[in-house]
């Protein structure tokens, strides 16, 4: 959480610097000094009001309840999809003593799924019945077990771990037969445990939570997705609205535009960063409360970098969707303009995506997550494979904060120029030509 | 005494010592192949109700608007009490743009409230003003509505109080009356003359010059972006040949004016006919060839209307 708020404090300093050195340059020095303080109680008066309405809005309350209901679901749903797992049936050929049957159960129990024995007259009968999936798996005399169709290595289905957890501890068992063991030998051996492993470097370890973040990952890389393209049509279509119904000049009679400009960006940011706040809290008490496995290992790590890169990626596309919304002036102007807009993001979204369900992080992957437009969504993925060092993270963040003051620069010019231009949808190339200006 | 009531004394008290002015100077701008401003020059003295008049595509918005800084100069200065106008002067000031605009969305009352604290006031200042000129409109129950519920006559008077809120030291208000009805005009034409009283500047803009008349102190008039003439509307309506308005029972063509020696037919309406005299013409002679017409029922001399004044300056 350090992270965000530094990160929003560099985001808001750059930005209200900006401001500053504009007027700077056309007021001179003394006229600077003597009106800095209303220009940050201005764009304080215009981010409340941004807020204010925000939250007021039945826009904001909607889907913000909509997003808690989806990440509900995904992190209710698989938990009550194993704990209500049919058990699973076990077909009985010949004779399996109550100890073997014992040791099945808890081979079970070790995959978190449950057993019910059902007795089979004969291997025929048996294979009739793995044939109609009646029974999953059948023990013939103890020694041999009989599946419907072969397992492959990477089936990690609860019914192959069921298989093959079943396979080696019969296995051990009748080993423990044929060395005849006395029972209490045995008890000895089956309590054995592993060494305790001490690793010479410190940190966590890699195994043991990897499908947990990358789980994670994913599900934050559709949040910032879902997110930003929220909060940048908020900014865009308050900038056309201002626009659009006018009140654009009686604003600008009192503020400059840059002003303006910071306040909007800004408020809409804060309800953006409530919002995802609220939604990491929910999960994380939600996750804690039902046992879920998905904020499990190093996904907190993958949660706050998620946090860090929705307040980047919403800094650096904020700018470039006001000064859009400046352009625009009704909703058929929009729609030329989102497309070409949005596509910087759903590629980084659509790669990141690939990237985290690969397995592995792709040199092209590494190469996104140092771009700004595409690092929202790439470095989280990174940070869920665990490779990516602290200061490669940071890194790219500088480099996102410094393309960020930049585009912020450049959308401000576009902003001032376009915003009181009414009619048809302003051009780039008469924002940049004097003469058509 | 509340604080509009002290503000509005010690503005007063200060005006005493300061009168304000704005001054417009050679001002040039151009869209493309379109002159809009064309060394406009005028200036906005304090205590006085000026009406900014001329034809539709005059100049006004865009002079009005740079005012503001809300279109870009060619050439030209904007003065303040002989400082360039700035942000800070701005803020100071009250604009009422042509095209209205208010958050259609947003509580009338809190919207004010806004409005008036980015003009530099107190949360304070801000909702007791908001509370006194909605009272004053008559629209005091309708704070708590979104603007877009208001009718258009009753969003103008909002759009005008957002103006007015801060107690600016100059009021510009491009087409104030348009829309309105009767009352409606009364109200603004009593707003603005107390606003002058006080000591604020104030400039409206009008297209129908001589609905404004009885409203304005001063005028300037524009035509093609530049100063056609500017002066008191009492000097200007004075000056210039006598007018003669003359109504002949059963007459409407007003035959009997044509081709008479220095008389010229300025226009003729509803039955009267509205004439230019020279110098030279002797009016008794005029009147006997009225009667010669027909029964006369009306013959007055009459000030200069305004838009005669425009008419007579672009020929």
């Amino acid at each position: 959480m350090k992270f965000v708020v530094i990160a929003l404090a560099v985001v808001v300093v750059g930005t209200l610097r900006v401001g500053r050195r504009r007027r700077h340059r056309r007021t001179g020095a003394s006229a600077a000094r003597s009106v800095s303080s209303p220009f940050s109680s201005d764009v304080g008066l215009i981010t409340a009001r941004e807020v204010r309405e925000r939250f007021r809005g039945r826009v904001f309350k909607v889907t913000t309840l909509f997003i808690l209901l989806v990440v509900a679901a995904a992190i209710v749903i698989p938990v009550l999809h194993n704990g209500k797992a049919k058990p699973q049936e076990v077909g009985i050929v010949g004779m399996l003593s109550s100890s073997l049957r014992a040791t099945v159960t808890s081979s079970a129990k070790s995959v978190d799924v449950t057993v019910h024995f059902v007795p089979e007259s004969s291997v025929t009968k048996a294979k009739t019945d793995l044939h109609s999936s009646r029974i999953n798996i059948a023990i013939v005399d103890g020694r041999e077990l009989l599946v419907k169709s072969p397992l492959s290595s990477a089936d990690n289905s609860s019914g192959a771990q069921l298989v093959r957890s079943v396979a080696e501890n019969l296995g051990i068992a009748e080993a423990f037969q044929a060395a005849q063991l006395s029972p209490a030998q045995s008890e000895t051996l089956k309590e054995a445990k592993a060494l305790r492993i001490t690793s010479v470097e410190g940190g966590k370890s890699k195994s043991g939570g990897g499908n947990a973040s990358e789980a994670t990952s994913i599900i934050g890389i559709i949040l910032i997705f879902v997110m930003l393209s929220q909060y940048n049509t908020w900014t865009l279509i308050g900038v056309m609205e201002e626009k659009s119904s006018r009140v654009i000049e009686v604003l600008l009679s009192a503020v400059r535009p840059i002003q303006l400009l910071t306040g909007k960006v800004l408020g809409i940011g804060l309800v953006a960063l409530a919002q995802a706040s609220l939604i990491v809290a929910f999960a994380l008490v939600l996750s804690k409360a039902v046992g879920s496995s998905l904020l499990h290992a190093s996904a907190p790590l993958v949660v706050v970098s998620t946090l860090v890169w929705l307040v980047l990626g919403y800094a650096f596309y904020c700018w470039v969707y006001a000064a859009a919304g400046s352009m625009v002036e009704r909703q058929d102007q929009v729609q030329s303009l989102v497309l070409p807009l949005s596509l910087p993001m759903i590629f980084g979204y659509i790669m990141a995506l690939t990237g985290a369900s690969s397995g592995s992080p792709s040199a092209l992957l590494k190469v996104l997550a140092y771009l700004p437009p595409t690092a929202p969504f790439a470095m989280p993925v990174l940070v869920g494979f665990r490779a990516v060092t602290w200061w490669e993270f940071l890194g790219s963040a500088i480099i996102s904060v410094v393309c960020t003051i930049g585009i912020a620069r450049v959308a401000a010019t576009v902003y001032r120029r376009a915003i009181l231009r009414t009619g048809a949808r302003v051009r780039l190339r008469e924002v940049f030509n004097r003469t058509e200006r | 005494m509340n604080a509009i009531a002290a503000r509005e004394l010690l503005t007063v008290s200060i005006l005493s010592h300061v009168a304000h002015v704005l001054q417009i100077e050679d001002l040039r701008r151009r869209f493309g192949a379109l002159t809009a401003l064309d060394h406009l020059t005028f200036e906005v003295p304090a205590g006085q109700v000026v009406g900014f008049l001329g034809p539709n595509g005059a100049g006004k918005t865009t002079a009005m608007r740079a005012i503001f800084g809300l279109t870009d100069l060619d050439a030209g200065t904007i003065t303040w009490n002989g400082s360039v106008v700035g942000q800070k002067e701005r803020r100071r000031f009250g604009y009422m743009p042509e095209e209205r605009g208010l958050y259609p969305g947003m509580l009338v009352g809190e919207q004010l409230q806004y409005l008036g604290r980015l003009h530099g006031m107190t949360a304070i200042d801000a909702s007791s003003a908001t509370a006194t000129w909605l009272d004053r409109l008559g629209i005091a129950d309708r704070a708590g509505s979104k603007v877009e519920d208001l009718s258009h006559g009753n969003q103008q008077r909002v759009q005008l109080v957002a103006a007015l809120l801060h107690g600016p030291e100059l009021l510009v208000l491009d087409e104030p009356l348009a829309g309105l009805d009767p009352s409606g005009i009364d109200v603004i034409g009593e707003v603005l003359a107390e606003q002058a009283r006080s000591g604020c500047c104030v400039l409206f803009s009008s297209h129908q010059l001589d609905q404004v008349e009885d409203l304005c102190e001063s005028v300037v008039i524009i035509d093609n972006g530049h100063l056609v003439v500017a002066g008191r509307v009492d000097e200007l309506a004075s000056s210039g040949p006598r007018r003669l308005v003359v109504r002949v029972e059963g007459d409407r063509s007003a035959s009997w004016a044509q081709g008479v020696a220095g008389v010229t037919v300025s226009e003729v309406t509803g039955g009267e006919v509205r004439l230019v005299l020279d110098a030279s013409v002797d009016s008794d002679a005029v009147l006997e060839l009225a009667r010669g017409a027909g029964r006369v029922t009306k013959f007055v001399f009459e000030r200069r209307r305004l838009s005669e004044l425009f008419r007579e300056a672009v020929k």
